[in-house]
């Protein structure tokens, strides 16, 4: 299945991970945004991170288990995951 | 062959006799106040050290027992314990509860276990095993118990973990819940999400145990539809009634479903409408495992506009995992039936207890599943909280072990005596 985001590049992957971060935690200053970071570092709780990642994959249009994201250690991994999948 | 109608005859939630605010909990532990705004709850209940899985489900399931005709008390052929809080490898909690709610020794005993799905499999293969024409007229008593094993270890888990038992009377009079025969759809696979590799911890994964419950309800649902033609998430189910480990989670899945499966609708209105009913009393006694989805259902019955008839989605979920959305028809009989165990008024009665005291309880509840050869238990510092509490029905209290052989005792609780 082709996907909204297969044109995008890491950088434009991150970008639609921060804008989801935005949406779902108004408070979090843009400045804190950085990929080595986990969600968590940005105060998301388990709550807070399952609407990150649907926004994200909603807005990529991409059907992954929620399951698939359980282990990653940052954004950056998060990054590494949705632009394998939206290649895939 | 007719296939008879089934489903739930009768109801009840225990939630014990103490409770305690989670905000109190927030505070004494030191937590993060502003987690409190995706918990969603107010209180949750408290175990005593002389409530173990068998008090429970007996104080969950005599106020059923007690008003069936003894003619329909003999006509239960099955009674199922579903706990993941057993207390012996091989000795079903069914057999204690058995004995103390004095049932016909003409029937099957069995104690099952799936975390937190395990009941609804029962309740599941109760219904097919009434409709099938094996033994007309019979019921089955399944009854969702569990003791929780939380302390200042489990973080964010501690505040979201109640007490007590959901007791389901299974038959072919389906007063409380229609099933609709036919109308479900499961999900299964191995998974570490979170486990009790031992009778005093458990193990949690909080980002896996989350993310699987909500790839579960989608895949479940999904199954449901391939069984029943046209059935829509948005438009199908009056109200939902899902297993909630806390009530802020049951609103991401909500939102979640509405994304996948309703695009366009209000999610924000939907949720108060369609799921808000369900709420209730979870978020004042926290997660009950098994029985937690009943208590969902209690609570839509109680507090939902049903007089007319209503269908129910309802979707049971147990770590591990395993998992089901089925649906069910209300109406007002079933309110009728729910109110008369006044579970609202008994909530609002429990004792409401200070940190400290918690801790102190704790301590003394903690090893409530550890198999000691012989045990006494003092209940006589709890009597003053059965009393205050204003429970109306008698209430079993575990008393100890005697050569592994756990005692009980009977309380009379005056009820009443003191509005806390």
């Amino acid at each position: 299945m082709t996907s909204i985001g297969e044109q995008l590049s890491r950088d434009d992957l991150l970008a639609v991970v921060f804008e989801s971060v935005r949406e779902i935690m108004p408070t979090v200053e843009p400045a804190r945004l950085r990929p080595e970071l986990h969600l968590r570092d940005l105060g998301a709780d388990s709550v807070d991170r399952v609407e990150i990642i649907v926004t994200v994959l909603d807005w990529l249009g991409l059907a992954e288990p929620l399951a698939s994201f359980t282990d990653l250690s940052d954004i950056d991994a998060m990054v590494d995951l949705l632009y394998r999948r939206t290649r895939s | 062959m007719t296939i008879p109608a089934v489903g739930i005859e009768a109801m009840n939630v225990y939630a014990g006799v103490a409770r305690i605010p989670v905000a109190e909990i927030f505070t004494g532990r030191g937590l993060d106040p502003s987690r409190l705004k995706n918990l969603m709850m107010t209180d949750k209940s408290v175990g005593l050290p002389c409530e173990d899985p068998v008090t429970n489900a007996v104080n969950a399931a005599r106020p059923l027992i007690d008003q069936l005709p003894a003619a329909d008390r003999g006509r239960i052929e099955v009674l199922v314990t579903s706990t993941e809080s057993g207390v012996d490898f091989s000795k079903s909690v069914a057999s204690y509860v058995h004995e103390y709610l004095g049932l016909s020794r003409r029937c099957r005993l069995i104690e099952v276990k799936q975390a937190c799905y395990g009941a609804t499999a029962a309740a599941q293969l109760a219904a097919g095993y009434l409709v099938s024409g094996m033994s007309h007229g019979a019921k089955v008593l399944v009854i969702a118990t569990d003791i929780s094993l939380v302390d200042d270890r489990s973080g964010y888990t501690e505040p979201a973990m109640g007490f007590g038992a959901a007791a389901l009377l299974i038959g072919t009079e389906p007063r409380v819940l229609t099933l609709d025969l036919g109308a479900f759809g499961t999900y299964s696979y191995e998974t570490m999400d979170s486990a009790r590799p031992a009778p005093t911890f458990d193990v949690a994964a909080a980002d896996r145990s989350l993310f699987t419950y909500l790839d579960c309800l989608d895949n479940c649902f999904r199954a449901y539809q391939d069984r029943v033609d046209s059935a829509d998430f948005g438009q199908t189910f009056d109200y939902l009634a899902f297993h909630t480990p806390f009530a802020g989670m049951v609103r991401a899945a909500h939102r979640k479903m509405m994304r996948d499966h309703a695009r366009g609708a209000d999610s924000a209105a939907d949720f108060e409408q369609r799921v808000g009913p369900s709420l209730y009393y979870p978020s004042r006694i926290g997660n009950l495992c098994s029985g937690s989805v009943y208590t969902a259902l209690a609570s839509v019955i109680d507090n939902a506009e049903i007089d007319d008839g209503a269908r129910v989605g309802m979707y049971s979920y147990g770590s591990g995992c395993s998992s089901e959305f089925f649906s069910g028809v209300v109406d007002a009989a079933s309110r009728e039936a729910i109110r008369e165990m006044r579970i609202s008024e008994r909530l609002d009665r429990r004792v409401t207890l200070q940190f400290d005291e918690y801790t102190r309880l704790l301590e003394g509840s903690l090893s409530c599943l550890v198999p000691d050869r012989n045990r006494t238990i003092d209940s006589e510092p709890f009597l003053p909280l059965y009393a205050k509490s204003g429970e109306r029905q008698d209430l079993l209290m575990w008393t100890g072990t005697k050569d592994y052989h756990r005692t009980y005792d009977w309380i009379s609780t005056p009820g009443g005596t003191d509005d806390d």
